[in-house]
């Protein structure tokens, strides 16, 4: 077992097999991005899509569809992991991991990374707020794509985060910059230093939320209600989010008075609402809402097919010396083409992503025979 | 003594703009008819609505178009671009001109770029110093984060505005109909534009407006939404959108008539040495009675504007605004 994932994980690093870390090889290496293309057609000087949604500067777009949030000691769930077709999984430390089996817990880790990202999916490990140094000792291993770190508060514990996953990474034959930092706002702290928190560290590239159960606490709100109770911490955070170019974690409010964390059909409804609202990250708790989460935040066909007319339109319109028209009741100009070309190229990602996550599998299955 | 106090915050009079008309300035069309529309004020474009190529040609036009624009008694801004802003102010600082509406603002060293090349510019052109006015568009996240730096970084400063953020930053509909964001972005320009003491410009516009693509009815809506959060004015790009702008932006006489009672009421009651009088279902004080004089004097400000314009219109003589 030890060997086989020893053999895949230095297949990835050279780039022989689809793995998770290959989203970031894919393609010819160049950004692509809705500006481009739009700069393309207007020539020099025009800005179209400043501070938009679509990050730049970071490279590829990461697909991050859905994933699942799981304790890393309940083995029925992480050696299930890898079948349940997530673009990420979550090994927990936190919340869902019982105080006395912390330190237990965080020896998992190492073998639950190759484990449940086998089928595809990146792997992220949310440690302890309390617990930085030795959980990150623990889990900085190749294969790892993200920490996740609950209730941030100030900008100098992600510095200080920074220079840990720093020197594992070199300790560890990682290359330098592989590990995100994913710094979460859960308390109304948080939301106050957001800016300078997102702002602390370039391995921070997703950036959003003051949601959440430990958000209701912290401000004694009520979690479950039919109104948007978080307009300002998300507001924030997206903002800052924003302005350093981060991708924006965050979702549209659609009223959850119940609760329920494994309803597909809501899952459906709410990924298929942020992603018309230009949000691209999903993740959840439970495996039913795997699959809606993927459809959900994947364009459809007819979008696909009505993005490319209506770019049609716009190079027709550019030719034409018009700035904006009007065709059966779309409005077509630059700010539009960007969106389409950008639809376009996430719709590519996401098909390139479930291609990735598909031979995955199938190798798996393959190697039991 | 009751009613010097209520005068007291009137020590300047209002500057009446709820209506700011874009207009391309390459276009000498939309610019020969702009005079008739109404608007409070009209924003000669050198930004968005011309294309690139048309940019040198339509700054030659401008000193002309501002003489056109004004002959409806509107007040003439020209909306520049921060990355061109050398060329678009020389082509801009002419007499007659009230301001600038500079677009994508992102940082308070733009505002001091534009403020000292207008000093420059007033100085060349004969126009009185520190004369022209500021009004910063707040289009992405970075100049949002920035916005009460941009708002403090020059006197000239006198509004903000989201101007076309939902655009610019790829704003799109949530379900409940809201454009996704701007009900915080409105908020916290509304907050910083106050405790910078300038004026902040925008409206409520939620699906299916986008950008300023919106029928006369919606604008409405979105503009008494919007004068109802504290928004003054809004830009908008056609003559119905001015009509339902000024409209909007108006104290309705519905509105005037409750202002003036409940005056009345607390007048009698504090006459009679009671400060939380009884009105209606209401308790009103102080506060309430200063409301409702701003109101008032809000809806008399609307009135002495809009005669300015009509007597501009028929050619009368009217002092500037």
């Amino acid at each position: 077992m030890e060997a086989k994932h020893q053999l895949y994980w230095g297949m990835l690093e050279v780039g022989l097999t689809n793995g998770p870390k290959m989203e970031h090889r894919l393609g010819d290496g160049s950004t692509s991005s809705p500006r481009t293309v739009v700069d393309r057609m207007h020539g020099d000087g025009y800005k179209a899509y400043q501070g938009a949604l679509m990050p730049q500067g970071n490279g590829k777009r990461m697909v991050r569809r859905s994933g699942l949030t799981m304790p890393v000691v309940t083995p029925r769930f992480v050696d299930n992991a890898w079948k349940r077709g997530c673009d990420f999984i979550n090994l927990d430390l936190e919340d869902s991991v019982p105080q006395r089996l912390k330190g237990y817990a965080r020896g998992l880790i190492k073998d639950a990374i190759p484990n449940v990202s086998k089928g595809g999916a990146e792997a992220f490990t949310r440690i302890n707020h309390d617990l930085v140094e030795a959980d990150l000792e623990a889990i900085i291993w190749p294969g790892l794509s993200k920490v996740n770190y609950p209730k941030a508060e100030h900008a100098w514990e992600i510095e200080k985060l920074d220079r840990i996953i720093t020197r594992l990474e070199r300790e560890r034959g990682i290359r330098p910059g592989t590990v995100e930092i994913g710094a979460n706002i859960e308390t109304a702290v948080g939301v106050a230093n957001a800016h300078e928190i997102a702002a602390a560290s370039p391995r921070v590239k997703e950036f959003g939320g003051a949601t959440g159960y430990d958000m209701s606490r912290d401000l004694g709100v009520e979690m479950f209600v039919g109104f948007d109770q978080f307009v300002y911490g998300k507001g924030e955070t997206e903002l800052a989010a924003r302005a350093l170019n981060q991708e924006v974690h965050t979702a549209p409010f659609t009223a959850n008075v119940t609760g329920s964390v494994s309803d597909p059909d809501r899952a459906y409804q709410e990924a298929e609402a942020a992603r018309k609202c230009g949000f691209r990250v999903g993740g959840g708790l439970h495996p039913n809402v795997v699959d809606p989460q993927n459809r959900g935040f994947t364009p459809t066909e007819e979008e696909v097919a009505q993005a490319q007319i209506l770019l049609e339109q716009y190079r027709k319109l550019v030719n034409s010396g018009e700035s904006w028209t009007e065709i059966n009741g779309l409005i077509i100009d630059q700010h539009e083409a960007a969106r389409a070309e950008e639809l376009l190229d996430w719709h590519q990602l996401c098909q390139e992503r479930d291609r990735g996550k598909a031979e995955a599998v199938a190798r798996v299955e393959e190697e039991a025979g | 003594m009751f009613g010097e106090n209520l005068m007291a915050h009137r020590d300047m009079p209002q500057k009446i703009r709820r209506s700011w008309l874009l207009v391309p300035a390459s276009s000498s069309e939309l610019i020969a008819t702009a005079h008739q529309s109404g608007a409070d004020v009209v924003v000669l474009d050198l930004v968005e609505l011309v294309p690139q190529a048309d940019k040198p040609g339509a700054r030659e036009t401008i000193e002309g178009s501002i003489e056109k624009v004004k002959a409806g008694g509107a007040e003439v801004f020209v909306q520049v671009d921060p990355e061109l802003i050398y060329a678009d102010l020389r082509a801009s600082v002419w007499p007659g001109l009230t301001g600038i509406v500079i677009a994508r603002m992102e940082s308070p060293s733009q505002v001091e770029e534009a403020h000292e090349l207008l000093d420059r510019l007033e100085e060349e052109r004969g126009l009185l110093p520190n004369s022209l006015e500021i009004v910063a568009a707040l289009e992405t996240a970075q100049g949002n984060h920035q916005g009460f730096e941009i708002a403090t970084a020059s006197s000239r400063v006198w509004g903000l505005t989201l101007g076309r953020a939902d655009l610019v930053m790829d704003l799109r509909p949530e379900p409940s109909g809201e454009i996704h964001l701007m009900q915080y972005l409105m908020q916290r320009l509304i907050t910083l534009s106050n405790a910078a003491g300038v004026v902040p410009l925008g409206a409520w516009w939620r699906e299916p407006d986008r950008g300023l693509l919106a029928t006369p009815e919606n604008t409405y809506t979105a503009g008494f939404r919007g004068r109802a959060i504290g928004v003054k004015g809004s830009m908008c790009i056609t003559e119905e959108q001015v009509v339902a702008l000024n409209r909007a932006f108006t104290p309705t006489d519905f509105e005037v008539g409750a202002a003036g009672s409940l005056l009345d009421a607390y007048r009698e009651g504090t006459a009679q040495g009671i400060a939380a009088v009884k009105w209606n279902e209401r308790l009103i004080d102080r506060g309430a009675a200063l409301q409702a004089q701003a109101l008032i004097d809000l809806g008399a400000a609307c009135s002495l504007r809009n005669e300015t314009k009509e007597a501009a219109l028929e050619g009368r003589l009217v002092p500037a605004p």
